[in-house]
């Protein structure tokens, strides 16, 4: 009978069937998970910790258990970001504004969790209302990269990464907005899915851009991330996914103007797991996309336009209620002309057309999560050989023009650089999310291949 | 009438409806001004239909 302190760094999938089996009860999980949020504090994982609610329903969940009672995820503690009402559980959205909000009802995607029989467990931290990268909270700490405490998890939810990752949940809630899963994911090395735009539902979710909004899980393993976009959308594509064939499968590796900045140590994690795939039996060949170097401007203008329009009036009656860097980003958004909005929609669209007719060439898109690895915390501009790019505009280049596409998008850890991890991303076509797992689940174990020391 | 570029974005912000004092003005103005860039880019890159071509 395993004890719980082990499983407290094991795939979700393994934590399910020690439950089911009854080696782990879900009050010993919740008490050895607590235990490892009290060692990591200082990475400032949670804005809400886990309480004494929380082992009340890994209580109710042990009884359940021990009738019989099935449930994809009953006894599984889920950490949740705190941009998702709880019902009865404060709800920050990370900012100060809403620091006393105490929903009446879960969120569209908390109440499917709940139903499946997860435990909330805690409200994560994030970057304030989700606008930003870096989860560098002014109201509720500055978060911390698991792997060097002086390096930035990223964000926006860059706790639900760090709870991942540093073993204080079975799985987290993450939203993305503009990579807001994936490139936390990316720098703090676990898996992050970003879902098609609209499969999981946002009722309930504080919103930062409308059009941009998703939600979806992180994860320690791509078949964890499965599991719960089964829940969270009530659709069988994580199933599917164990199913599907990828021998032959087209896999276009993303060359052109968006990838030509990349960290050296990066691209070479994703040359890597190109070759490994070829070897592994796929057509692996290069794909060069129009357009695709202006999604920068064109998220930009958009979210700035979409996220003034959510916050127009705190922004003009509280402005001091929000941290400088956000304060900044909305007031400029509240000053964003139609016709500038519309000009980016119509880029927009000429970026989602020239992805759609590449995917006549290829099945999946295979590119950098993030260009760098990283950065350190308070680090505000990447320097590169053409010259100098904000280190927020450089963490969401390679993951908004999926959010400008609504396509499903995970982020799989492949490797290390510099002691830092690097994830790959992969992209296929709308609703294809089974594809997507499949082809990360093979790059996970090519990864496990290529750790020193691993037969 | 507004002359500089921070009187131009300060009559801006007054006009949406924002509180901007002169710190405020001073700290936005950076991203005003990449923003307005970065937009100039946008529309070259738009080509903008003929005017002349609409039905």
């Amino acid at each position: 009978m395993p004890a719980a302190e082990p499983l407290t760094s094991a795939p979700l999938v393994q934590v399910t069937r020690a439950l089911r089996r009854r080696q782990v009860s879900p009050v010993e999980l919740v008490d050895a998970y607590q235990r490892r949020i009290g060692e990591a504090r200082s990475l400032r994982a949670y804005i809400t910790l886990p309480d004494e609610r929380a082992r009340r329903e890994a209580q109710q969940a042990e009884r359940r258990l021990s009738r019989g009672e099935a449930g994809a995820l009953l006894g599984v503690p889920i950490a949740v970001k705190d941009l998702f009402a709880t019902r009865a559980i404060r709800t920050t959205a990370g900012s100060r504004i809403l620091q006393d909000w105490v929903p009446s009802s879960d969120a569209a995607a908390v109440a499917r969790l709940r139903a499946a029989g997860a435990i909330v467990f805690g409200k994560t931290n994030l970057h304030e209302f989700a606008y930003g990268v870096t989860t560098a909270n002014p109201w509720w700490g500055v978060a911390r990269n698991p792997h060097d405490p002086g390096r930035s998890p990223g964000g926006s939810s860059g706790g639900s990464a760090i709870a991942v990752v540093a073993g204080l949940c079975a799985g987290a809630l993450g939203s993305d907005t503009g990579g807001s899963i994936r490139i936390p994911a990316s720098l703090c090395g676990c898996v992050g899915l970003k879902p098609t735009f609209g499969a999981v539902p946002l009722d309930g979710t504080v919103p930062l851009g409308w059009s941009l909004d998703h939600a979806g899980p992180l994860t320690r393993t791509v078949e964890d991330a499965g599991v719960l976009l089964d829940v969270l959308s009530g659709r069988q594509a994580g199933q599917r996914a164990r199913r599907t064939s990828i021998q032959g499968l087209r896999v276009g590796v993303l060359r052109g103007p968006i990838v030509r900045n990349v960290q050296a140590r990066v691209s070479r994690q994703v040359d890597a797991a190109a070759s490994a795939l070829r070897r592994r039996g796929l057509r692996v060949r290069e794909v060069r996309i129009p357009d695709m170097e202006w999604t920068v401007a064109t998220q930009l203008v958009t979210l700035r336009a979409e996220a003034s329009a959510v916050h127009a009036r705190w922004i003009r009656t509280r402005p001091r209620a929000y941290g400088a860097d956000v304060r900044i980003r909305l007031q400029l958004g509240a000053l964003v002309a139609g016709t500038d909005y519309v000009l980016a929609q119509r880029m927009r669209a000429r970026i989602r057309a020239a992805i759609a007719r590449a995917f006549h060439h290829v099945d999946v898109l295979l590119l950098p999560t993030t260009p760098i690895t990283a950065p350190v915390v308070g680090d505000r501009t990447m320097r590169w050989r053409s010259g100098e790019e904000p280190v927020d505009g450089a963490l969401v280049r390679l993951t908004a023009p999926f959010n400008l596409t609504g396509l499903p998008a995970l982020s799989v850890p492949f490797g290390v650089a510099a002691g830092l991890p690097v994830g790959v991303q992969v992209v296929a076509q709308w609703d294809d999310e089974a594809r997507v797992l499949a082809v990360g689940r093979l790059i996970e174990e090519l990864a496990a291949e290529q750790r020193p020391g691993v037969a | 009438m507004p002359v500089t570029e921070r009187e131009r974005l300060a009559a801006a912000g007054r006009a949406a409806g924002l509180r901007l004092g002169a710190g405020d003005v001073a700290a936005l103005l950076p991203a005003w001004k990449r923003y307005l860039a970065l937009v100039e880019e946008l529309r070259a890159a738009v080509a903008p239909e003929d005017p002349d071509a609409g039905g």
